[in-house]
This record gives structure tokens, sequence and C-alpha cells, in this order.
């Protein structure tokens, strides 16, 4: 595992953090998504007004995103997660490797996040018996979280998913 | 750092005295079949049970979808079976998103239902938290610090320790202590969001770094065991109706070998002379305000007992008198001003005293400002401080 600072790519969003990892090395410990998120959260939360509130929701909201890929991905390549930040917003980056199954449920996930009425299909999704949607995790962001997303092609068989999030509140 | 250990596991409980099934920690499983031994113990808590089932997950941090699917259908299956039952989710509002996702359980069946817990113990809440109360307090930290200062050291505080000052109110203590002692971490938890902006921005105004200001419960931090040389609490427990509950959280998170410090009034001493009697009928008047509200005021000579029961050794304790001899006699009489507009104005309403008391009542605030400010006259709001070491 590769963890350092880096800075560029992101835009207006300056690049706080990023992490890679070959994918099947991420895929052969479940713990790694809950320490990955837990270990960012912590990283930039520190100087958000309320850190521990924010490290908090950073870390459940991520969490999500890496459980979704760890269940969802081509047996190899390169998995990086990187997060930038532009004032108030937190952009993560998360580049995936695909084969044709899993591109397809990315692109369809993002069309229907950018469809609307998400937060019934959320519920729904939430309470519906038997095993989970595996795009439950990008409902909540959306639902719970304002989590915008988009997705593009990245380099070799991959995709790059990129959800932007807001997840302070202003100050009472 | 933060909650750190928590994020390694949860546990699980069940209470059959209040009924309460209680969740804390980090509940990320990669299947819902590793939560069965959980539904199975909560399936079984509910049949027990009469009446209303509690739910507490106060400190539960970091649940993933898989877990509160799980949960969820268990609990909703349950809430059919069992018409007679209702269930009470105790969420807390610090933890961030845990209301809000509790909250969808009621939408499908209405006798689930979401507390978020607000300190219930704390009655007095509402009159300290409002706005008015910041220029009291700044007031009142001006004029303790000339004395605390040179007696914190005695306490244990010195350079470069990490502390963390709970119930900080708006944060004047920590930016005091940031200057003078420059501690090497500084945490400052208050419950009350309006004193944590506030703070924050005195901090930035004085261009403080490095205060790390947290929303909190005191009585349930979700701070790390063990993690701080020095642990401050002041002018606090004395409004808590159960203010052990909040000693025995700046214990936990106290380094052993490390000290907790507290201080606390005994308002019925305040004194002035001229006009001493009615003075001190006013302050036994205000302490008995303080009781109807299950606050108490006369906490300071108690906070002895408090710190030797939460197990702590080395007990310190000492006293010293705010007066307006301390060098402005204008800072004394403009706190004992708020006093009376706080507590003979808001509070004596909510009690519903009648017109004849809140005069006299009000006289004895007013003697107390004229005594500060008269040219022979002596004012005085003594407060007593202590601390424990916390065995290694
Ligand atoms: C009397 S003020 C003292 C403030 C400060 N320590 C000082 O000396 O100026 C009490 C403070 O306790 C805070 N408080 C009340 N209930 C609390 C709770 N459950 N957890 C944390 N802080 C709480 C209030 O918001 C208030 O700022």
């Amino acid at each position: 595992m590769d963890l350092g600072a880096a800075s560029t790519g992101a835009g207006e969003y300056a690049e706080l953090l990023e992490f890679d990892m070959d994918m099947d090395g991420f895929a052969s410990n479940w713990a790694y998504c809950d320490r990955v998120s837990t270990y960012f959260a912590r990283m930039i939360s520190h100087n958000r007004s309320d850190s521990l509130l924010y490290s908090n929701l950073f870390s459940s909201a991520l969490n999500e995103l890496l459980e979704t890929v760890y269940r969802l991905h081509a047996p190899s390549g390169r998995f990086v997660c990187s997060v930038a930040r532009k004032a108030a917003s937190e952009r993560i980056v998360l580049t995936v490797p695909v084969d044709a199954r899993t591109a397809e449920f990315y692109r369809g996930a993002v069309r229907v996040l950018n469809e609307g009425d998400v937060a019934s299909r959320y519920h729904n999704a939430l309470f519906t018996d038997g095993p989970l949607q595996p795009n439950i995790g990008l409902l909540e962001l959306a639902v719970d979280y304002a989590a915008r997303f988009s997705i593009e092609p990245a380099d070799g068989n991959a995709i790059r998913l990129i959800a932007d999030l807001k997840l302070e509140e202003s100050d009472a | 750092m933060i909650a750190d250990t928590l994020v390694q596991t949860y546990k699980v409980s069940f209470d059959d005295n209040n009924q309460e099934f209680a969740l804390s920690g980090s509940l990320r499983p990669e299947r819902g079949a590793e939560m069965e031994a959980c539904i199975r113990l909560l399936e079984t808590s509910i049949a027990s049970i009469r009446g209303t089932f509690y739910i507490n997950v106060k400190r539960l941090v970091r649940l993933n979808n898989v877990a509160f699917h799980a949960l969820a259908g268990a609990l909703l299956k349950a809430a059919d079976e069992r018409p007679d039952v209702k269930i009470s989710i105790i969420t807390s509002s610090v933890i961030g998103w845990s209301t809000k996702k509790f909250g969808t359980l009621t939408a499908k069946n209405p006798r689930i239902v979401v507390e978020e817990y607000d300190s219930e113990f704390y009655p007095g809440q509402s009159f300290l938290e409002e706005g008015g109360f910041v220029p009291v307090l700044r007031t009142q930290t001006k004029l303790t610090w000339k004395h605390e200062r040179s007696i914190l050291p005695r306490h244990g505080l010195t350079p470069g320790v990490t502390m963390a000052d709970i119930c900080c109110g708006i944060g004047d203590f920590a930016v005091l202590v940031a200057k003078e002692f420059a501690p090497s971490r500084i945490v400052a938890l208050d419950h009350s969001k309006s004193s944590l902006a506030y703070a924050r921005q005195v901090a930035s105004e004085f261009d403080i770094g490095g205060i790390e200001y947290i929303y909190g419960d005191a009585a349930e931090m979700l701070l790390e065991d063990g993690q701080f040389d020095f642990v401050s609490c002041r002018h606090a427990l004395q409004i808590f109706n159960k203010p052990e509950m909040i000693v025995s959280e700046l214990v936990r998170i106290c380094k052993p070998g490390g000290r907790v410090y507290v201080s606390n009034e005994k308002i019925s001493q305040c004194l002035g002379e001229p006009r001493g009697p009615s003075i001190q009928w006013t302050y036994e008047q205000l302490s008995k305000l303080f009781a109807d509200f299950d606050m108490d005021l006369e906490f300071g000579p108690k906070s002895y007992q408090a710190l030797q029961k939460a197990g702590l050794e080395d007990i310190r304790i000492e006293s010293f008198m705010v007066t307006n001899r301390d060098g402005d006699a204008q800072a004394f009489a403009d706190m004992v001003m708020a006093w009376e507009e706080m507590f003979a104005g808001g509070m004596c309403e909510k009690r519903g005293d009648d017109a004849a008391f809140v005069e006299k009542f009000r006289r004895g605030f007013e003697d107390h400002i004229a005594a500060a400010l008269h040219p022979g006259g002596y004012a005085g709001w003594p407060v007593w401080v202590a601390s424990g070491r916390k065995p290694l």
C-alpha cells in the first residue's frame, strides 16, 4: 500500500491525500475498507471546524464507497483513491479497474443517481428483504450526504468514479 | 487520537432492568450473516420485555448499510409481531449520521420512534446555552484567570502537556492556557454549538491555532481513554445533577499519572461591604434558585470528595476570592450586573417568583455592585479549585 500526499490533477480542487494499491491486494481483506476510510477521515478532518464530527461523517461516506468497490471491480489492476478539497467541499475520486460487467454497473448506477427520486430508491433498498442491492452505498451518499456523482473512463480498463460532497453544515 | 479504539470493534448488551439494548463502537460487517448473534440477542431481548423497548445507540460511532439492513429488518419484524410494544431508539446528536438514519424506521412503522438524547441530566441547559451568557463567561474568565494562572502549575499544568478542557464554554480559558502554557495539544469540548462557534471565532481573531473545538456531550465523550495529561472542567460540575457521571468521563480520558482539575463555586458565600446582610441574603436565595433547577452552586467544597470517590489520588484543593480589589472593579461590577439579568430576570420568571421577591432579590445584586464600585467597598466571589492524579 502506498499512502502519500499528492497535488495534481484535480482541477480547482487541491488534492489532500491519495492511496493506491493492487486491486487484488485491496480486495483480499474486508477490513481495509474500514481502515482506509478511518485513516483518510482522520487525516483530512483535523482542520475542519469540528474534527470529530467531520471525521465520523467522512469515514461513513468513504467506507460505503470502498465497500462498493470491494465488491465490484475487475480482478486485477491498480485501485486509486484520492481526496481533494475546495473550500467546504470534498471530492473523492476512485479509479477502479473494471471489466464489461462492472463497468456497466458503475455507469448504470451513476445514471440512476442523476435521474432523481433517489430518496425513495434508497429507502426501498434499505428495507427490502434479502441481499442488499450493490448500489446501496452510492444511493446513501446521494441521499444522506447530498453527494453528486460523475463517472469517466480512465487509462487501461478502468473508470474514475467522482463523488463531491459537503459535510459541514454552517455553525448555528 | 480520537475514537481510534472504537474503530476496531463493537459491543452489544441487554440490560433487562431498563429494557435497554445497547450497541456501541463500530459495526461494519461484510455480510448480514455476521450480525446473527447480535440479531438473536435483539430478538430474545424484545421477547422478554413489556411496554417500551429502548435501543441505545448513543455511542455507536460507525454502522454500514449491511449492518443497518440487518438491524432494520429485525426491528421492523419485531414491531409487526409485537403491536403492544413501543421501540424507542436513543441516538446522540454528536455522532452526526445516526438520528437521520434510524429516523427512516419511523416512516415504516410509527411505533419505532427515535429520540435524540440531549443531556436530560442537565436541566439548566436552556438558561446557560442561550447567547446572553457569553458576556458573563467572558468576564468571569478574565477575573478568575488573574488567580488561576499562578494556581494551575500547582495542579500539574506545565508547558508541553496534552490537555482537554471539557465544558469549555466560549473557549477563553483554552486560549489563555494556550498563550501562557503552550500545551502540545488542546482539545476543547462543549455541548453548545453557539458557544463553540464563538470560541472558534475568538481563536481565529487572536490567531491562536491548534485548539481543537469539539461538539460533544461531557457525559458520553467520544474521546479515547487515557490520552490527556491534564483534563480541566471549570464551573460545570455544579450545573449537572449527576456530576459523578462527568467526573468519571474526565478520569477516563486522563492518562494514568495525569491530573483532573475542576473549579466550582459556593455561591452563597459571595460577600461585600457595605450592605453585607442584603448581599448575603440575595446569594443565599440564588443558591436556592439554582437548587430548584437541580443545579448545585454550592459544589465547590464538595469537589474534594467527588474526586476522591472517582478514585483519584494526591488530591489538592484550594480556594481563591475574586474581588473588586484585584485591579478591575468595573469588570467585577459588570459580572454581577450580568448575573442580576440572568438570574433575577430569566430564572425567577421561569420559577414564577412574585414582584416583591424579585425586587428584594435584585437589591442584593445592586448592593454588591455598589460595594464593588464604592471607594472604600469590598466585594468578593469565592471559587474552589481541586485536582487529583489518576493512578498509574
Ligand atoms: C457555566 S458554563 C462554564 C463554561 C466554561 N468552563 C467557563 O468557565 O467559562 C457551563 C458549560 O457547560 C456546557 N455544557 C452543558 N452541558 C454539557 C454537556 N452535556 N456536555 C458538554 N458541555 C456541556 C454549557 O454549554 C456551558 O458552556
